[in-house]
């Protein structure tokens, strides 16, 4: 896997019935434990400063896909360090070819950790020039 | 395999390797970087090192034992956790949290690791377990038996060694005379020096250490040692933490156990760094042991 939080490989449009209706592109965590996917918080993308906010997002991890409603509810599956997870974001006709200045910025929980403090850890956003071929 | 021998023994977390994992070493990459600073003693992190955790294959599983005998290194402690706050606005019951528990027995049992880091969710800034900790862990000593481990939770800064929490953990033990229920000290409440001001939490209040001295009354119940660590020098002293001081208490009180490196220094993210670190506090683990 490559160090930053978004991967190079893997940033595409998305098809479904002859349609391109988004893009997606494979993150890894950078957090040093898995988590549980109801331990995630809501993840909102920026493409080159266009926002897309958590209702437009859905993760896909170790071949599922969930909504952020979805992952609330799941306490027991997984998302492991060694795991790439797919950010998907909804666009009707995609992205064109090019160099996207992509942002994404989501968190975690963390029990041990006092409240006011409980999502510390992912509060950086993470930014990265990716290639659209 | 080996005989272990007694009294202080050295070991690694893979928690130190973090910046890592997956990206510049694999986990036998890890453990070869172990064997090779003549440490023995490993800790894993179940959520972090398992793949398909918390479902490992067969295959995976015997692999593991492969790499135990190939790097001579034995299971020590294994971290788990208690995520009391799994669900966003609300805690989790006592059931769920025995759940919790008796899942990572099981994988710790199957793996070979007797110790584990029970990290139990907190209410506060001073680190106090949550309201319902009694209930889940009394309720879990039966199957700890069963899986033959001892529960550890972490002392670690800002929590000193006379505050109520570490009162009310070595009570508990002395009431129910529990074999598996135990404490694990993080090296990180002797801590002696300021970290620089860029690395500290800038809301978090300024935080107490307890002395080395302090730690022989409570040696009894500690069943495996943090060797926390920020900095080695290149004269190989540990720049924040009293070392020498700590591991002649653990000579004196003849404490049989393993201290596990964790590596939480300023350049982790940096390959190399922690491996260079870890080898420089070996050195002198293994001078102030008298190896």
């Amino acid at each position: 896997m490559e160090k930053d939080c978004i991967q190079s490989r893997g940033f595409q449009n998305i098809e479904k019935d002859g349609e391109i209706v988004g893009f997606q592109f494979k993150i890894r965590s950078l957090y040093y434990r898995g988590v549980w996917l109801s331990q995630l918080r809501p993840a909102t993308v920026w493409v080159n400063g266009e926002e897309f906010g958590p209702d437009k997002i859905t993760w896909t991890i170790r071949g599922e896909t969930y909504t952020h409603e979805e992952m609330a509810q799941l306490g027991d599956v997984h998302w492991g360090l060694l795991d790439l997870a797919t950010i998907n974001v909804e666009k009707p006709g995609g992205l064109e070819p090019g160099v996207y200045e992509i942002k994404l910025t989501y968190t975690w929980s963390a029990s041990y950790l006092p409240p006011r403090i409980d999502t510390v850890f992912g509060s950086r956003p993470h930014v990265k020039k990716l290639v659209m071929v | 395999m080996r005989m272990e021998r007694k009294g202080v023994k050295r070991g690694v977390s893979v928690y130190s390797y973090a910046g890592e994992y997956g990206v510049t070493m694999t986990l036998e990459d890890i453990f070869a970087d172990i064997h090779s600073m003549g440490a023995r003693g490993l800790e894993i992190l179940g959520n972090s090192h398992i793949p398909d955790y918390p479902n490992p294959s067969e295959a995976w599983i015997e692999r593991w034992f492969e790499l135990m005998e190939k790097y001579d290194l034995v299971p020590v402690e294994y971290g788990h956790w208690v995520d009391s706050r799994l669900y966003q606005g609300r805690e989790l019951s006592t059931e769920e949290s025995l759940e919790m528990l008796i899942r990572d027995f099981k994988i710790a049992n199957r793996l070979g690791f007797p110790i584990l880091r029970t990290k139990l969710g907190v209410i506060d800034e001073t680190l106090t377990p949550v309201k319902n900790w009694k209930e889940f862990i009394t309720a879990a000593l039966p199957y700890a038996e069963k899986y033959n481990v001892v529960m550890c939770p972490e002392i670690h800064e800002p929590t000193t060694l006379d505050s109520a929490m570490v009162q009310e953990y070595c009570e508990f033990i002395d009431k129910t005379g529990t074999k598996h229920f135990g404490l694990n000290i993080d090296f990180g409440i002797f801590r002696e020096k300021e970290l620089p001001k860029d690395q500290m939490d800038p809301g978090r209040p300024p935080m107490e250490h307890s002395k080395p001295e302090e730690l022989g009354p409570y040696l009894p119940y500690v069943y495996c040692c943090h060797a926390k660590f920020i900095e080695m020098s290149d004269d190989l002293e540990e720049i924040y933490i009293p070392y020498d001081r700590i591991i002649a208490v653990l000579q004196e009180n003849n404490w049989d156990g393993y201290v596990l490196s964790e590596y939480e220094g300023f350049h982790r993210g940096q390959p190399g760094v922690a491996s260079d670190q870890v080898r420089r506090q070996h050195a002198m683990l293994k001078r102030l042991i008298g190896e």
